[in-house]
């Protein structure tokens, strides 16, 4: 439920440590997430050498078994112009965290803006890249690349999916008479957070699923 | 409902529309509490059918696959729908009150768990009308895959726990910020109580443990749904990968559920032997040690799986040494009463029960930390023996000892103390007679979840002892339902600390009001109410100020019926799903703009 | 942990132009971990970008996520998760990567030749 900020109350605008609730509650979020992502990317290697041991492409890399060369199916170019664009992204959420929090409305909306449109752009990618997969005989029910590879970056998929929706509700909610409200900094403050966590989770699943052969 | 929780006097509080709003955080502890228990009443049931099956050799109470389902159902209920919520009943009730608060970190976020635990226990128990899931509450593959189990009963599963799963998580957000930033002036971490310590143990594990839990069940999913093979061997999967990832989380749930009672119990007796709990850092810190070693151990449960010999030995030395903390308890709570100027209370009672019985399973428990030893017990009845001495012996002695201990608190009314004794001693002859015929049973070789056994295997004795047993707790259980509407039913008696008990809760009236405290106290030292007794200080002077309460919200109802919708929908047709998507979506966003202040 | 309360914390970070700069210095590195990955650098390439993506990783933590003017309760907070994460995975690795897992190796292939 990223979707839900509370307002802190009780101990009024102090806190036992000084954190903000909400925040404190984004960060333990993300350290749950730490785990969530990491069982996918651990299934995903526990099953990586099985794939080629039992010679049921596609492959992921390109490998030659019993004499016979097998091509691999990741497409590394294509993959970095997308991570790219996530890794902008980045850089215009930050933006319009830095103008939520110096009342710079226009920077903050254009931003999430920005962001957004960056964010659908990688959704893109990855849909044509499913797409390019299928095509080439690649799907769930193929082998064990095939599953742990969707499973994996589908819902990575599905967070930057539900980080647009959030985003995007946002940015509404800011036309409004009164915009975001006096905590305006703080909610964009902890949205860019769950943005930023979805890229960093991207910057590990390329690395361990494209670089590394 | 209403005369339950004296919380409620307020008139302007009063009907279902009340409740349903309400983001208070004792009311919500309530509604913990009274559907745990009563999920607790039900599982007890499946138990007393599956005990009538097994009374006899050759029994025809129950046939296998209506077993299976018992079983599996009497497990999940007990384990997500029992304990874990009666525990976060007292969490709800107790927390705010203990750190000296007026309400947890998110109000509404609170309420949401709750409808959403609700959401996803329906869905679980619904499953009997369709077809229960029946492979274990670990449900191992390849028994849970399409081939083996080709009805929706696994699919009820799957979706149930990650519900249930998703209303854990946000509980335990919510609790994790509420100890670390809502504690009173003065309440520093080494003054809090042990309960508080152990909810926050326990937050954190859930955090930390539900993910990999929330993988697993995902891949199942896919494997059923979508035609992947993560756990289908002849595909290139793996069984073994559904059996980690279960133990990644499981072995962290065991101490999510036994946790709570430790720390009641840290509660308890140090009130009733009135001298502070002894050695109070090292009961921390063996929590946390336990915490942390909890996820080091998981595939002792993967003993025999031919893990190969070194990861069995670092396994089992690594459980071993979990009994270091757990030992190191234990002498503190007789430490706690050694010396001290005991009241025998029936809290008291189950709370000394609770360190013998709890004890039996500790020690049954590094027997299994032994490959060689586990081998021989693994599959029989001496497992089954073991995990209640833990989860009955331990965790509900120690939420009974709860309930009778805070009673007057949560209604300003006592609990006999006579029927208290009778559902006691009932309780603990029938507990023991239950269980303990367990061990000879497993070292006889009887295989557990068997719906049936032969006449000339020599097991009908002790089967039979064990089934007399089980309905000697229901009795008790009877006894203790009488107890509970016949206290209810009485005039408030309960003066705000009549336990002469050192935490804050007991430093506001019985029942709390909806504030919770009339004036914030200042923490000076790790029994407050003690210090401040000794020392002459008075109560925190009420100013009379204003204070803010939030207002009631329906938009956590109807983000949790999104969320089950959401779930149902993968059991039915996508368009369910789609309009629980929709509803959720709708409801976060009047929740964001709703006005709190 | 301090348990006196505290004032909310002040707004901190770095400007725009920072915020970019730092946004050139991680494409720069991608670039990098690219070519490192089309080098061929045999043993090295491995652990070298293994290196360069942690690098990026703290980066985007501790500048963009502003862990590193942030309250240290934060940064315990997401160590400990991140440090659990990894250490599971390894574990589970190692279970599956161990000298023993010859012996199931072995055992299928005994299976398979019946
Ligand atoms: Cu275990």
């Amino acid at each position: 439920m990223a979707h839900a900020p509370a307002v802190a109350h009780g101990g009024g605008h102090t806190t036992s440590t000084g954190t903000e609730n909400r925040k404190l509650l984004m960060w333990i979020f993300l350290g749950s997430e730490c785990l969530f992502f990491g069982s996918l990317i651990a299934t995903y290697l526990v099953f990586k050498h099985q794939v080629i041991e039992r010679g049921i492409g596609p492959f992921p890399v390109d490998v030659t078994i019993d004499g016979v060369s097998h091509h691999g199916i990741l497409d590394i170019p294509l993959t970095s112009t997308s991570t790219f664009v996530l890794l902008m992204s980045s850089v215009t959420m930050v933006l319009a965290v830095y103008g939520a929090q110096h009342a710079r409305m226009k920077m903050m909306k254009l931003g999430l803006l920005a962001t957004m449109v960056l964010g659908l752009t990688f959704l893109g990618f990855q849909v044509y890249e499913f797409r390019t997969f299928g095509h080439e005989g690649l799907n769930l029910t193929t082998n064990l690349f095939g599953a742990t590879f969707f499973v994996l970056t589908g819902f990575h998929g599905t967070h930057v999916g539900v980080g647009v929706l959030y985003l995007g509700s946002m940015l509404a909610a800011s036309f409004r008479r009164n915009g975001l409200g006096r905590d305006t900094g703080a909610h964009v403050e902890i949205a860019g957070l769950y943005w930023h966590f979805v890229d960093i989770v991207w910057i590990v699943i390329f690395t361990v699923l494209y670089l590394i052969p | 409902m209403a005369t339950v929780a004296g919380t409620l006097a307020q008139p302007t509080h009063t009907g279902v529309w009340s409740w349903i709003t309400t983001v208070d955080h004792k009311r919500i502890g309530v509604l913990y509490g009274v559907s745990g228990f009563s999920f607790f009443l039900w599982g007890g049931l499946l138990a007393l059918l599956m005990r009538t099956q097994l009374a006899v050799p050759n029994g025809t109470v129950i046939e296998s696959d209506r077993f299976s389902q018992l079983f599996t159902m009497h497990a999940l209920t007990m384990i997500f729908l029992a304990i874990m919520p009666m525990g976060a009943g007292f969490f709800n009730y107790m927390i705010p009150l203990m750190i000296g608060a007026r309400d947890v970190a998110f109000p509404r976020l609170n309420a949401l768990s709750y409808w959403t635990f609700l959401g996803g226990a329906s869905i679980l128990s619904l499953s009997f009308f369709f077809e229960a899931p029946g492979g274990g509450w670990f449900n191992y593959a390849p028994l849970s895959e399409r081939p083996y189990s080709d009805g929706s009963g696994i699919d009820f599963y799957v979706v149930g726990l990650l519900t249930l799963g998703l209303s854990s998580l946000m509980a335990a957000l919510n609790f994790a910020v509420t100890i670390i930033n809502l504690r009173a002036p003065g309440m520093t971490m080494m003054r809090m109580p042990v309960f508080v310590w152990m909810t926050f143990v326990i937050s954190v594990l859930l955090i930390l443990a539900l993910p990999p839990l929330t993988v697993g069940l995902i891949q199942l999913l896919f494997d059923r749904q979508f035609g992947t093979h993560f756990f289908i061997a002849t595909e290139g999967g793996d069984p073994l990968l559904w059996q980690h990832i279960f133990w990644v989380f499981g072995h962290p749930e065991v101490y999510i559920l036994i946790l709570p009672a430790m720390g009641i119990v840290s509660e308890v007796l140090p009130t009733f032997s009135r001298k502070p709990l002894f050695g109070y850092p090292a009961v921390v810190f063996s929590g946390i040690a336990i915490a942390v070693l909890s996820w080091v151990v998981w595939s002792h449960h993967m003993f025999t799986t031919g893990m190969g010999s070194v990861p069995r030995a670092v396994f089992a030395v690594n459980t071993m040494i979990i009994g270091v903390p757990t030992g190191i308890k234990v002498f503190n709570w007789l430490a706690t009463l050694y010396g001290g100027s005991i009241r025998f209370t029936t809290a008291m009672y189950f709370a000394v029960a609770f360190i013998a019985t709890f004890t039996i399973g500790g020690i049954s428990g590094v027997m299994h930390a032994s490959p060689p030893v586990d081998s021989q017990h693994q599959d029989t009845y001496f497992v089954v023996a073991h995990l209640h001495y833990v989860l009955f012996g331990g965790a509900i002695m120690g939420i009974f000892a709860g309930i009778y201990y805070w009673f007057p608190k949560m209604t300003g009314r006592f609990l006999s103390e006579a029927l208290g004794r009778w559902h006691f001693w009932l309780l603990f002859i029938g507990m023991n007679m239950t269980f303990f015929p367990m061990h000879f049973l497993g070292i006889a070789g009887m295989p557990r979840r068997i719906y049936t056994y032969d006449d000339g295997l020599d097991w009908g004795f002790w089967n039979m002892f064990a089934t007399i047993g089980s309905y000697v707790i229901a009795v008790s259980l009877l006894i203790f339902l009488v107890n509970f509407f016949r206290s209810v039913r009485q005039e408030p008696t309960a003066e705000a600390n009549p336990w002469n008990a050192p935490t804050l809760e007991w430093g506001t009236s019985s029942p709390p009001p909806e504030h919770d405290f009339d004036a914030i106290y200042t923490v000076r030292a790790r029994d407050p109410l003690w210090y401040d007794r000794d020392h002459g200080i008075a109560p925190p002077e009420v100013t009379g100020e204003h204070i803010h309460m939030p207002p009631p919200s329906y938009y956590p109802i109807l983000i949790a019926i999104g969320i089950t919708l959401l779930g149902v929908g993968a059991l039915s047709h996508l368009a369910v799903s789609a309009l629980g998507g929709v509803i959720a979506y709708y409801g976060v966003w009047g929740w964001a703009l709703e006005p709190t202040d | 942990m301090a348990h006196s309360a505290e004032p909310m914390e002040q707004q901190h970070g770095l400007s725009p132009m920072q915020y970019l700069a730092i946004g050139a210095g991680l494409t720069l590195i991608t670039i990098v971990e690219l070519w490192v990955s089309y080098s061929g650098l045999g043993s090295l390439q491995i652990p070298l970008l293994l290196f360069l993506s942690a690098i990026k990783f703290a980066v985007v933590v501790g500048w963009f996520m502003h862990l590193r003017f942030d309250h240290r309760l934060l940064t315990q907070v997401f160590a400990a998760s991140l440090t659990l994460a990894i250490l599971i995975t390894i574990v589970l690795l190692t279970l599956y990567w161990s000298a023993d897992a010859d012996s199931i190796r072995g055992y299928r292939e005994w299976l398979a030749s019946g």
